[in-house]
């Protein structure tokens, strides 16, 4: 056995799982194009290189990185097949992400007082907010983009991670939300920190809904209700929190047309297939075509899935790996998250646990709120799958939370 | 409980979330995905069948009963013997969908099940056309010729199998209709409305009365009580609880046993063993036998139904006669009487022998196994006697063959219309034979017929049997 792992690295699986499918999709695509085994080179190089750095320099834990280039290998392979000029751009935006990662990577570990500057995220996060709310343009229905030139990055995205940020020093620093000595009407208030985090949380929710964020706003409001969990609040700050969201979620159900819409589809895709169900009709049928192993790659029909490359590609990984790859992706984020939790634990300053805590539930949840939705499980409201769905925004900052984490794991 | 503690509790959730997902989609491959994917909105579906010659389906022997043809790049599912095997094999039509095994085995059919899909990656590599797989069934090809015109125009249905294995050797069901797509095209508004029920498959789906066919479960729940030597007074006709019972042509048999009265068919002993019997035997012994359980088979059929909760002596009486509140399908009494001729054991029944990919791969293989032990073999032995002075002596001596020992029960049984109208009962027979050796057992039903099993079902049986045992 030793002689074995001698000579076996983890990394080999993952650059055997892009020349097997970069192999097959070269054999897929006619005429052969060399362009295939370029992007095949490319990203296999740029995890190796990742990989090579991450060891030599000693960064910390390297099967964080492992776990998410098995799932960009993953995710890319399947783009490329769906659409090869989407992928090209998932690669560079690949780049860009390692990149990043890099860059957050040595930013965290110099910069000492991120616990301090609360106030700066909520800002970041109103004005990003405020910034949408106005100049915003509407794409797939939700009111979240930010063009810049040709570019357009989703808000939501870096919402999140200013979030997470939040929460973690709000955590560090519960007192810094306090608020004392307000003077209303002649008298003098104060205001129990508690009171006012859970106000900015719920703000934040709010917004995200009036975009259409749904997908967003349910996972920013189950990362604040576990962490209510984890810092040991009173059963009755949970209960009636829980209470809140129940009569919010019936409220926005019954006022807001595109949250019953949701609800309607969910409870029964195929009355309305040819409109509103069709989506997730489409995901189901890609999901049984594929059987447990799959059609193989470039053999089924997951083009007949609207928005196959961004929300809905786990149905087409379903449909040609079979759902035998789809759980071994649900399996790739369930080491993911073990490993978060672990730094989280092994972290002794408690930003760094709380961060770290904040960044793999919000992956972890990401992950059961979109695939949840696309198999049907739960009501579908649109997110990414991170690191394999086709999209900058998501892919960056899912690296730049990734670096965030990384370095955590290298400072105990 | 501190907040490391509460940490791994989250983990523990996250994960529990990630194993209903793994458990969901498991679930949803298993259960819920033929009924999800054959939806006509999957385009999927018919991309494939374009590109896919369908798979042919034979009879045991090999011959061709279904198969497709591609003419100038159209493809065409004929059937060679028409409306022979169109309450058997069913109808592949673009327009009207699927029935029967070609429904069921749609995908075996096409090649789209899991190991074709492995098995055919070359194919799909190298371009070839598509080759779904073929399907062996477990008819015999004459014999069911045979049943089916036997059955003539009449309608009702003939089940024929193998009483040791569960295998289907014939099966027909009538009125029926041409499966081709151009004739459905032609008849299918007409055939929906038609009150003759054309679509219905009666061996399998038609539920009816079993009448006096009935009485041998009750016979062997008699054996079972020690009833066997009794013996009973029979004047003819008898009163119970109020409700008049009497026999075929109202005939006294005197002081009868019980194997005297199941060749006669005597209404008065059996009404009055019903009574003996009592409402917990005969519940359990319905149970026994399947009433009320679902079938597992290659195709849909139908729950047999005891439709009790408490029973009054009319009530039992009834039962003990077949009558009453009991409905079953033909396709159940042939197993029935298999299970008497098979020593008490009910095997499943099985219509699709085998899958092969063209190549002579066995994809699927179903072997026999069993569904039942529904009473010991001492007690099917005992029935089997009975059954055996039914056709030597009793209401079915029309099912005796030549040189062959045939067991059999006759029955005729009262349905909604005979209350009304006359000359409106079914006609059932069910037997077996040899009755040392069973190779073949035989339920025929004519609906509405008039006449009696003995004399308008047993004959087919005996034609059947004698074609079958050589």
């Amino acid at each position: 056995m030793k002689g074995f792992t001698k000579y076996f690295k983890p990394i080999y699986p993952v650059i055997l799982i892009n020349i097997i499918g970069y192999f097959l999709l070269y054999l897929y695509r006619q005429p052969y194009e060399q362009a295939t085994v370029f992007s095949g080179l490319a990203v296999i190089a740029l995890i190796c290189i990742t990989y090579a750095l991450i060891i030599k320099l000693m960064l910390g834990d390297e099967y964080l990185f492992l776990i998410v280039s098995m799932l960009v290998s993953l995710g890319i392979i399947m783009l490329y097949r769906i659409n090869k000029e989407l992928a090209v751009k998932q690669i560079l935006w690949l780049a860009l992400g390692i990149a990043l990662f890099f860059l957050c990577y040595f930013i965290y570990t110099r910069f000492a007082k991120w616990d301090k500057l609360i106030f700066f995220y909520l800002g970041g996060a109103l004005g990003l907010f405020v910034f949408t709310m106005a100049f915003a343009k509407n794409i797939k229905g939700a009111k979240n983009w930010i063009f810049i030139g040709d570019f357009s990055i989703q808000a939501s995205e870096i919402i999140k991670v200013l979030y997470i940020l939040l929460l973690a020093s709000y955590y560090t620093n519960p007192e810094k939300l306090q608020i004392n000595g307000l003077k209303l009407m002649g008298r003098e208030i104060c205001i129990n920190h508690k009171l006012v985090f859970i106000v900015i949380s719920y703000c934040h929710i709010g917004f995200l809904i009036l975009q259409k964020e749904l997908g967003t706003a349910f996972l920013l409001f189950a990362v604040f209700f576990l962490f209510l969990f984890v810092s040991g609040s009173n059963v009755w700050v949970m209960a009636i929190n829980a209470c809140i969201a129940s009569i919010g979620g019936v409220l926005s159900y019954l006022l807001m047309n595109h949250i019953r819409v949701r609800v309607d589809i969910w409870m029964n895709p195929w009355a309305d297939i040819s409109n509103r169900g069709y989506q997730v009709a489409q995901s189901l049928f890609a999901i049984g075509a594929g059987g447990f192993f799959g059609t193989g790659l470039g053999l089924g029909r997951p083009d007949l899935i609207p928005e196959v490359h961004s929300d809905f590609i786990f149905s087409a990984i379903c449909e040609e790996m079979g759902v035998f790859g789809g759980i071994a992706v649900i399996f790739l984020f369930f080491i993911f998250v073990y490993r978060g939790v672990k730094i989280s634990l092994m972290a002794k300053e408690p930003f760094d646990k709380n961060a770290a805590l904040g960044i793999t539930l919000m992956f972890g949840l990401q992950t059961f709120i979109i695939l949840g939705g696309v198999t049907k499980l739960i009501p579908l409201t649109g997110i990414t799958l991170p690191f394999i769905s086709y999209g900058g925004s998501s892919l960056t900052t899912g690296f730049i939370s990734l670096g965030f984490l990384q370095a955590i794991s290298n400072k105990y | 409980m501190n907040m490391e503690r509460r940490t791994i509790y989250v983990l523990v959730f996250v994960s529990l979330l990630f194993f209903i997902l793994v458990g969901y989609l498991t679930c949803f491959e298993l259960f819920q995905k033929d009924r999800i994917v054959s939806n006509p909105y999957n385009r999927r579906q018919y991309e494939i069948e374009e590109k896919t010659l369908r798979g042919s389906i034979y009879d045991s022997r090999g011959k061709v009963l279904a198969n497709s043809v591609v003419t100038d790049g159209v493809q065409k599912r004929e059937y060679p013997y028409g409306p022979m095997y169109s309450h058997v094999i069913g109808y592949s039509s673009r327009k009207y969908g699927k029935s029967l095994i070609e429904a069921k085995f749609n995908n075996y059919l096409l090649g789209m099940d899991d190991s074709s899909a492995v098995l055919s990656i070359k194919d799909k590599l190298t371009g070839n056309a598509r080759e779904g797989n073929d399907i062996y069934l477990t008819i015999d090809h004459e014999l069911q010729e045979k049943a089916y015109n036997l059955l003539g125009d009449r309608k009702g249905a003939i089940v024929a199998m193998n009483p040791k294995t569960g295998e289907i050797l014939a099966m027909v069901s009538k009125p029926d209709f041409n499966p081709d797509d151009s004739e459905l095209e032609k008849n299918w508004s007409n055939m929906i409305d038609d009150e003759d029920a054309p679509f219905l498959t009666r061996a399998t789906q038609g539920l009816y009365t079993p009448g006096s066919t009935y009485k041998v479960v009750i016979g062997a729940a008699a054996v079972e009580n020690n009833l066997s030597d009794k013996i009973y007074e029979d004047k003819g006709t008898a009163t119970i609880d109020g409700k008049k019972i009497s026999n075929s042509g109202g005939k006294a048999y005197g002081k009868i046993d019980i194997k005297t009265a199941m060749a006669v068919s005597s209404n008065v002993v059996f009404a009055t063993i019903g009574c003996e019997l009592g409402e917990d035997n005969l519940k359990e012994i319905a149970q026994r036998v399947g009433l009320g359980a679902s079938i597992p088979f290659d195709i849909p059929v139908s729950q047999s139904a005891f439709k009790y909760n408490r029973m009054s002596n009319a009530d039992m009486a009834a039962v003990g006669i077949g009558q009453g509140k009991i409905l079953v399908t033909p396709l159940h009494m042939a197993l029935i009487t298999s299970a008497i001729a098979n020593d008490g054991v009910m095997m499943k029944p099985i219509l699709v022998s085998r899958v092969e990919r063209r190549s002579g791969i066995v994809l699927k293989r179903q072997k026999p196994s069993e569904l039942y032990r529904i009473m010991s073999p001492e007690t099917a032995s005992h029935v089997k006697d009975m059954m055996v002075e039914v056709v030597e002596s009793g209401t079915g001596k029309k099912a005796a063959v030549k040189g062959i020992k045939v067991a059999g029960k006759t029955g005729t049984a009262e349905n909604e219309l005979t209350a009304r109208q006359k000359n409106k009962e079914h006609a059932w027979f069910i037997g077996f034979a040899p009755a040392d050796d069973p190779q073949i057992a035989v339920a025929v039903i004519l609906e509405y017929s008039g006449s009696t099993g003995g004399s308008a079902a047993a004959p087919i049986a005996r034609d059947l049997i004698s074609a079958w045992v050589k």
